[in-house]
């Protein structure tokens, strides 16, 4: 067909690139645990450590005066009771000054609610019809990270023995390859993210490595299934055939993760704020297992 | 044929019910879309699992409590085993639900034991005077007042935590103030011994305003057997100079004499009032505690959610743009790519789009902001069936092969792979579904449904509507369904 992927020339260069992603998810990871504040492989957001989180929008005439983040902290101190709340408190001013930013540890209603009103004191007037807070205990941010573990264990074990019984050995173990290769990298780059911009990851990533799972696997299974269908039928080598069954896949392949890459980049345009992260994760996710799906685990099968 | 005529008019007749269904039965939108509060609350117990009858007790307890606190459209369900979900929509403060709910509100009247007389009075005096450092202290906070006043007020409670021979760990003023109060308490609480009579023998309860001064006082209605212990233990103690305790979680909150003239029966008629220097909002949330009876289990608010209306609508808004925006990418691109087949792939969309919302509003699905990504995503995945039957189909057509033929087994040899595609989705929804937080099931709810509707409308009424097509001779003709520009 038109497209042709030289796949058996390049096994090498797609082995290794891949080797060189997984090094660095790697190094990133380890680099995380050892050398930040938080010691975590990723850098764990409110829902799994626990914290308060407020965003409120200022009633501003034309524009949103200009204040210091710091010093708005400092006078919140001033004519705060409670200066607990000041331990490790961060505050942004968003979108033109018009849009607050705190993040606190975890507090009370009331002690959240003491200070809007002490913030409203400080900068004027806000919208509180614009609020949204999150306050998380840390027991249950804690029982979230296990949840979100297990149930990421449990779905990778119920993909793998899905695929086991559904392929022989060898095609099993390269497809959960392949996988593994996906969210490692995933995982990886969002250490990176966190070590570098501070990006934390909340149950939606949980969420998002589990969805890249699904759809990495049944990327991968798609073009087995094509490449077993062709070896039934012989013709020619067995490394050539593998080739073959690829070009036969491409166009599927790529068109499904442009398909599926629409909706998710309209929501990292136009969606709200609060998915941002999660679509990056997925779009990450999809365009990582289509590359794993094309051309890593596919060179994996051919022999030498 | 008759057959395909036959699911034509079933999709048809599926279609209308969908529209019917939206139409009659609007859909549920979660808090982060209308506005609103959510409170996750934890039973919290030292040993062993919470069981389901603790469960129940609980949650009929919350129940009650939110009922009598008149909160609108409030929706409670458990979660989960130990947890209960309390959703409040709109604008309504979650700050008294939350004092009125977390309260393990244990009511206790007990009587003082002897010869402790002069220990409780300089106790009560202790009381009264944190009570009054408190009332300054909110003053200077409301008048900004200089730091050599909370000095003073500092000072003072100093003097009392070295009477009291007790020190608080708590670093900031206010903090002190309110937990050296809850000592003294305690302390006070300690001189009284229990009796028979607790909340559970109250029917109801009320409150007042005192007619002396602007405070409230909250009044007791006793069970009828309830009353005669009230009057049984009143009875006991008339005329001494033993007191009764009222005790709500351990602190004292009041207590009384009862005077020589009950000496006889006791006091009767199966009432009481708690005056304990109450405002209207204190008197109210007692009033709804003890209404709702104790909770047996004690609890926590471990999560608060809040998201103004106003947020809530543009977080709307922004979910059907981004909906809609992808809907139109992905379309152009299938009608560009696979020309009538495109065209084919997104009247089936259209329709996955009515069954998937007619689903929801049928089960029901609470729609949320992670249920409407995972119905965004699901549009990719649906895409996909369609993409891997196209592609079979082109290339059935490139070999040669008459039109209905490539058609049939297009169909027939991408079967295998879609519906693995669709079960490795299924498992992480699954999964996700079974163990995940309720922000999490929206998505697996979501996403789960539409794999599973897809299914439906790739195989089937994608089908349809191209055995529809292919009835007239116009549309018949190859070039329709291959590009020119390839091969």
């Amino acid at each position: 067909m038109k497209y042709n992927l030289e796949l058996i020339k390049n096994k090498k260069k797609i082995i290794g690139f891949s080797s060189v992603l997984i090094l660095l998810s790697l190094l990133g990871i380890l680099y995380s645990t050892f050398n930040t504040s938080y010691k975590k492989p990723i850098n764990l957001g409110m829902d799994f450590v626990g914290g308060n989180e407020l965003r409120i929008e200022r009633v501003c005439d034309d524009e949103c005066s200009n204040f210091s983040p710091d010093l708005v902290l400092e006078n919140l101190k001033e004519i705060s009771k409670n200066k607990k709340v000041f331990n490790n408190i961060k505050l942004q001013f968003q979108n033109n000054n018009k849009l607050i930013s705190i993040r606190t540890p975890y507090l009370s209603i009331e002690e959240s609610n003491n200070l809007i009103s002490n913030l409203e004191i400080i900068v004027g007037p806000l919208n509180y019809e614009s609020k949204e807070s999150r306050l998380i205990g840390p027991k249950l941010g804690k029982r979230l990270l296990t949840n979100s573990v297990t149930s990421l264990m449990v779905s990778l074990f119920a993909i793998s023995l899905y695929i086991t019984i559904r392929f022989d050995k060898k095609y099993a173990l390269l497809a959960l390859l392949a996988l593994f290769h996906d969210l490692l990298i995933v995982f990886g780059i969002f250490s990176w993210l966190g070590i570098i911009l501070s990006v934390e990851v909340n149950s939606l990533f949980a969420v998002s490595l589990l969805t890249i799972a699904g759809y990495s696997v049944n990327d991968t299974v798609v073009i087995f299934d094509r490449i077993r269908e062709n070896l039934k039928s012989n013709k020619e080598g067995y490394n050539e055939t593998i080739q073959l069954s690829v070009n036969e896949s491409f166009r599927r392949t790529t068109f499904t993760s442009i398909t599926t890459l629409m909706p998710l980049l309209s929501i990292i345009f136009f969606g709200s704020y609060s998915l941002f992260w999660f679509s990056l994760a997925l779009s990450l996710g999809i365009i990582i297992g289509s590359y794993s799906s094309i051309l890593l685990a596919p060179s994996l099968l051919l022999k030498d | 044929m008759k057959k395909r005529q036959g699911w034509l008019f079933f999709i048809i007749f599926l279609l209308t019910l969908s529209v019917y269904l939206l139409i009659n039965y609007p859909l549920q939108l979660g808090l982060d879309l209308q506005g609103g509060s959510q409170l996750t609350l934890q039973i919290i117990k030292e040993e062993g699992k919470v069981t389901r009858d603790e469960l129940e007790a609980v949650n009929s307890v919350i129940d009650k409590r939110v009922n009598n606190l008149g909160v609108s459209e409030s929706n409670l369900q458990t979660l989960g085993g130990d947890q209960l979900i309390l959703e409040l929509p709109g604008e309504q403060n979650p700050l008294v639900a939350s004092r009125v709910l977390g309260k393990t509100a244990l009511l206790e009247f007990r009587t003082q034991k002897e010869g402790t007389s002069t220990n409780l009075k300089t106790l009560q005096l202790q009381r009264l005077s944190i009570n009054e450092l408190i009332e300054q202290y909110s003053f200077a906070e409301k008048n900004q007042i200089n730091d050599n006043f909370l000095k003073i007020i500092q000072d003072n409670l100093n003097d009392i935590e070295e009477e009291l021979n007790y020190s608080s760990t708590i670093n900031d003023l206010y903090g002190k103030l309110i937990e050296i109060k809850k000592y003294v308490n305690k302390e006070i609480t300690n001189l009284f011994i229990k009796t028979d009579l607790s909340g559970k023998d109250l029917i109801n309860a009320g409150r007042r305003q005192e007619q002396t001064n602007s405070n409230w006082e909250v009044l007791l209605t006793f069970s009828n057997s309830g009353g005669e212990k009230f009057a049984e233990i009143t009875k006991s103690i008339a005329g001494t100079n033993q007191l009764l305790a009222i005790i709500l979680d351990g602190e004292s909150i009041s207590e009384a004499s009862v005077g020589n003239q009950f000496a006889n029966t006791g006091i009767t008629g199966g009432s009481a009032t708690i005056s304990g220097n109450f405002s209207a909002e204190n008197a109210r949330e007692l009033e709804v505690q003890l209404k709702g009876g104790s909770l047996p289990l004690p609890i926590e608010i471990v999560e608060t959610n809040t998201i103004g209306a106003l947020l809530g609508s543009k977080n709307i808004f922004k979910s059907l743009y981004a909906a809609i925006s992808g809907l139109i990418f992905v379309g152009i691109f299938m009608i560009f790519n696979y020309r009538i087949l495109g065209f084919v792939s997104v009247l089936s969309l259209v329709l996955y789009g009515f069954f998937n919302l007619a689903l929801y509003s049928l089960i029901p699905v609470t729609l949320t902001l992670p249920g409407i990504s995972g119905l965004i995503l699901s549009i990719g995945m649906a895409v996909d069936a369609n993409i891997l039957i196209f592609e079979r189909i082109r290339e059935e057509l490139y070999d040669g092969n008459t039109l209905t033929r490539s058609i049939d087994s297009g169909f027939q040899r991408a079967n295998s792979s879609i519906v693995d595609g669709h079960i490795t989705t299924l498992l992480s929804c699954f999964v996700l579904f079974l163990l995940g937080t309720n922000f999490v099931k929206g998505f697996a709810a979501t996403l789960g449904i539409g794999v599973l509707i897809s299914l439906f409308t790739s195989l089937n009424c994608s089908k349809t509507i191209l055995r529809f097509f292919t009835t007239y001779q116009s549309l018949r003709q190859k070039n329709l369904y291959l590009p020119r520009n390839n091969f």
